[in-house]
């Protein structure tokens, strides 16, 4: 099994002047978890944006690493799987359009693309533009678990998802852990998450 | 290696799909382009025609005005090139997944190709309008080829650099204007020479120069603005 680790230390990161993380420091390795809360304006998903390399902080250090060799940032890109409420994909292509053409950016095999529409159950056919909240996000776990990434950045990951999807995206996060994948989770709330190995509790 | 420019090449190609079947179906900037042009196009010709301008005049004016077409038509579609994905929020998805490069060439490509087909519809239209012939055919289409490569890539460019701006419209002006006007002059030369017969190789060096320059400078800069 590949050994992972992500870890960030002394994060500094604000707007216009307005400071939004203030050295904020954590590690999470293979098959564990790491959830981040805190009320809302307190850096969640700038936290996350920061580790997903869309957003370089104004210090302080990210390091991912596989096997022991410390990935550069566009590397990171790579391999983090990002969900975030901010993501969108084109509303003039379809479900199975938007998996293809990232499963090609991706370099992964087509029939993953399927199979990952398939088990989150949405309309392979329908237009990104025409698919509901709920299966907004439902788009947005399946993209982000496309290429099989060593990390799961997730922002809010069950917002707006009615019980039988929030179990079954749940389902999919634990058998990334159980597969020694790693996951950092943003949310204001605990979750009812079993299996945290850390929280960091962000504040204003 | 070659694996490496083998994989870039069909994410350029994948892209560039996504762009044209993207265009297909909303018609946007396919719109706005054609729309822009004939609108012009149709002023330019009741105004001007074939009786409104001196003989002598004709070579001097005609082509600029004709590029004054393509500029403002490709002003006013262009830029949405990567706006949209800013505003859309699709771009986050693409800063995660597709190389830079890949994005910025299969953009120009993309712009290139609009441009192309709007030169194929206005180009016979402008020249039976204004009853303006030809001397030269080829220098006119290394004009419209050259051209129309330089004005994809400045424009991609700048749509690049405005994209995750304030007030957007004014920018593009501004940067247009240092980024585009050499071009424009050089576009101008050529087809002058077009028209007249005069032979046109050295300027149509100098657009391939520009081209290169500018594409150059993207893909070095675009990296850099592309990504934090």
């Amino acid at each position: 099994m590949t050994i992972n680790s992500l870890r960030f230390e002394h994060l500094v990161r604000g707007y216009g002047g307005l400071p939004v993380l203030r050295g904020v420091s954590a590690a999470v390795a293979s098959g564990e978890t790491l959830l981040v809360t805190g009320d809302n304006g307190t850096g969640k998903s700038t936290l996350l944006r920061c580790l997903a390399g869309l957003l370089a902080p104004e210090s302080g250090s990210i390091e991912l690493t596989e096997d022991g060799t410390a990935l550069g940032t566009g590397q990171r890109r790579s391999r983090v799987g990002y969900l975030s409420p901010e993501l969108s994909f084109y509303e003039e292509l379809t479900v199975a359009e938007i998996m293809r053409l990232f499963a090609r950016l991706r370099r992964v095999e087509p029939h993953r693309a399927d199979e990952l529409v398939e088990r989150v159950g949405l309309p392979s056919g329908r237009a990104g533009g025409a698919l509901s909240s709920g299966m907004r996000q439902r788009l947005r776990w399946a993209w982000a678990m496309l290429h099989r990434p060593s990390v799961l950045l997730l922002d809010e990951p069950f917002q707006n998802l009615d019980p039988a999807s929030e179990g079954l995206t749940r389902d999919m996060l634990n058998d990334h852990l159980e597969q020694g994948g790693m996951a950092v989770i943003a949310s204001p709330a605990p979750l009812g998450l079993s299996n945290v190995a850390t929280r960091l509790e962000l504040a204003r | 290696m070659w694996q490496r420019v083998l994989n870039w090449l069909a994410d350029v190609g994948v892209l560039f799909v996504k762009e044209w079947r993207s265009e297909l179906r909303t018609r946007y900037a396919l719109n706005t382009l054609l729309l822009f042009a004939l609108t012009t196009l149709v002023a330019v010709g009741v105004a001007l025609g074939p009786l409104g301008t001196s003989e002598s005049a004709r070579t001097s004016v005609l082509p600029v005005v004709f590029w004054l077409i393509l500029l403002f038509a490709a002003s006013a579609g262009l830029p949405r090139a990567f706006v949209h994905e800013e505003e859309s929020g699709t771009a986050t998805a693409l800063r995660l997944a597709a190389t830079p490069s890949s994005l910025f060439v299969s953009k120009v490509i993309y712009s290139f190709t609009l441009l192309l087909g709007l030169e194929i519809v206005v180009t016979p239209l402008y020249l039976a309008m204004m009853e303006l012939s030809i001397e030269d055919g080829g220098a006119l289409i290394a004009a419209l080829l050259l051209g129309g490569l330089g004005l994809a890539a400045g424009s991609t460019l700048i749509a690049a650099i405005i994209a995750q701006a304030q007030g957007r419209g004014m920018l593009f002006s501004v940067l247009a204007f240092p980024i585009l006007m050499p071009l424009l002059l050089l576009a101008i030369a050529l087809t002058r020479a077009a028209v007249s017969g005069d032979g046109g190789t050295t300027w149509a060096t100098e657009i391939l120069l520009y081209d290169a320059t500018v594409m150059v400078a993207g893909l070095m800069l675009f990296p850099v603005v592309w990504n934090p």
